[in-house]
């Protein structure tokens, strides 16, 4: 397998619309309307993911990330740039490439609804022609990460939502491919079930050196599974680096709380690290006052992620 | 060793079809209903006619006749038409798309899986049925053989019928009013709800060529050992006939879906 798993170059992907009129009148002269307008959805974007990676891929809604991971998995063909995904390209061998992806969707799933989870592991197994052997360890490999037992020979219908998307992660990985799309896993999810769901990923991703390509809008999943995070807003690439470089994005930021005298209330400090540091403004806080508490706080990744979706500097 | 995922496939249907045991009582069940009406109606006509035999059927071979192609109605009756309008337009077509298999394959061995299991459970109970109330009305032998094979050729000429109006759909975005127009044609041009013996001369010659009469019409004759199906020129027309419709309507089928497939993936459905 080629060191890359994911090579995109100059990826666009335009779409045709129809314009649609108002009203009844309208609806019927759409019948004929040959009144296109074309909407760009991804943007000239380039990436290379290497094998083993897990990468963030965020946006605010309506972004262009499903877009760019259909285009990854073959169900869309780019406008122009080229896509490889294992050294294929997708779109011209959805079959062969689907061989060597997994893909789990939150709002659906790809089990079968009426038979038992075990039932639906044996199927894939046998379409996506797993040994045995391999087949075998994988459950194995599943046992020892997570308590799959009350859930193996339960109905998918009969599941939780949170059984249902572990179910789905798990039905991703079988096949063992090289990348797994993860789009919006832990939507709906409590917080407990969240976190089983990110250690499985950690988990699978560190014995199985899968690529995963994560798309989410809990800034918990990011921080808990991404080393690099990639953002695009309006169809544009904006920002592709690691995690700790994010929170500098905006100058480093900390905020500084504190309780004076003898009032019950904190008072907040935002802190631009570049232009004065934090001692300095204790010191003049000391000045006038008596200062009973003190905290400080990072700024997090959501609101750097925030900042960036309302459209901070690019 | 392909062969396994296609096993796997059907296995899965004939479980997944079990798991829906009601379904298949209330099925019977209506049948059952809609037998009695056409008994009373066909009993009404033969009355009237004053003879025995109608354009050379007698009451008793209408009736198995029509019996059997109701059983051979709710074993072949597809719903992928609905299935694939519902999954493009909830968008839950792309995970389907994202098996490691054509999509033409795919369905067609998972929907075969409910066809065997419809077969034992809806067709087979029938056709006993219908052997005890008639003592032996229906010949057994080869014929039993024949059908089987005329049998499986219905069933591809019916999923590429099928695939054909789903894929249609795709482009008018409109499902049920197709559906129906569809729906219509089979069952009145097929033999499964009126006997083509019953049809003018010059409609009929023209019915005989369609690929219609290859669902419904061709493997009741061969069960019967009727339309010369016993003779082993009659019988290689009949199947000649069918072999023919698999492939073009099979041929036009993968032709009209890759491009549909192109419309998706240029235009994300």
């Amino acid at each position: 397998m080629s060191e890359n798993a994911i090579v995109l170059e100059n990826l666009c992907k335009d779409f045709k619309v129809l314009n649609r009129h108002e009203g009844l009148k309208g609806s019927i002269r759409d019948l004929f309307s040959r009144d296109y307008r074309t909407v760009s959805a991804v943007k000239d974007v380039s990436v290379t993911v290497k094998q083993g990676e897990i990468v963030g891929y965020l946006g605010p809604n309506g972004a262009g990330k499903s877009t760019t991971i259909k285009m990854m998995t073959g169900v869309l063909e780019p406008t122009s740039g080229t896509v490889l995904v294992n050294g294929l390209v997708p779109y011209k061998d959805r079959t062969k490439n689907c061989e060597n992806i997994g893909v789990v969707f939150g709002q659906r799933s790809q089990l079968w609804w009426a038979l038992p989870l075990i039932e639906s592991f044996k199927l894939l197994k046998d379409i996506y022609m797993v040994p045995q052997k391999e087949y075998d360890e994988m459950i194995e490999l599943y046992r020892s990460l997570v308590d799959i037992e009350p859930i193996l020979h339960k109905t998918v219908r009969q599941m939780s939502l949170g059984q249902r998307t572990l179910s789905d992660i798990l039905a991703a990985f079988l096949h063992n491919p090289g990348i797994v799309f993860l789009d919006e896993p832990t939507i709906g999810l409590d917080v407990s079930m969240k976190s089983k769901i990110r250690d499985l990923i950690l988990g699978l991703n560190k014995e199985k050196n899968t690529t995963v390509i994560l798309t989410t809008h809990d800034m918990g999943d990011v921080d808990a599974l991404c080393k690099r995070i990639i953002i695009i807003d309006e169809g544009k690439k904006i920002y592709d680096n690691d995690i700790e470089h994010l929170k500098s994005y905006f100058g480093s930021y900390r905020t500084l709380r504190v309780r004076l005298d003898n009032k019950d209330t904190w008072e907040e400090t935002l802190i631009d690290e570049k232009k004065t540091d934090v001692m300095t403004v204790i010191t003049e806080y000391q000045k006038a006052h008596k200062v009973k508490d003190i905290q400080l706080q990072e700024i997090s990744t959501e609101e750097v992620i925030k900042k960036i979706y309302e459209g901070g500097s690019v | 060793m392909t062969l396994r995922k296609y096993i796997a496939l059907v296995r899965a249907g004939i479980m997944e079809s079990l798991h829906f045991r009601l379904g298949t009582a209330v099925t019977l069940f209506a049948n059952l209903i809609y037998l009695v009406l056409v008994y009373f109606l066909w009993k009404a006509v033969y009355d009237s006619s004053g003879v025995d035999v109608v354009n050379g059927m007698t009451f008793t071979d209408t009736m198995i006749y029509l019996i059997l192609a109701t059983a051979l109605f709710n074993f072949l009756e597809m719903f992928i038409v609905w299935d694939m309008s519902r999954s493009i337009q909830s968008g839950g077509i792309i995970l389907d798309l994202l098996k490691p298999m054509q999509y033409r394959s795919y369905k067609f061995w998972s929907y075969s899986g409910s066809h065997v299991s419809q077969f034992v459970l809806a067709f087979i109970p029938t056709f006993i049925v219908v052997m005890i109330v008639t003592k032996g009305a229906i010949p057994i032998g080869l014929n039993l053989v024949r059908f089987m094979v005329s049998v499986i050729l219905a069933l591809v000429i019916n999923f590429s019928i099928e695939m054909l109006v789903a894929t249609l759909c795709l482009y008018t975005e409109s499902t049920w009013g197709i559906n129906i127009v569809k729906e219509t044609i089979v069952l009145v041009l097929s033999g499964a709800s009126i006997p083509l013996a019953f049809f003018p001369e010059s409609i009929r010659n023209i019915i005989s060529w369609l690929p219609f009469r290859a669902i419904y019409d061709i493997p009741l004759q061969v069960l019967l050992n009727k339309g010369g199906s016993d003779t082993l020129e009659g019988l290689a027309k009949m199947w000649g006939m069918q072999l023919g419709w698999c492939v073009i309507l099979g041929l036009a089928g993968v032709l009209f879906w890759n491009h549909a497939v192109k419309k998706i993936t240029v235009n994300g459905g």
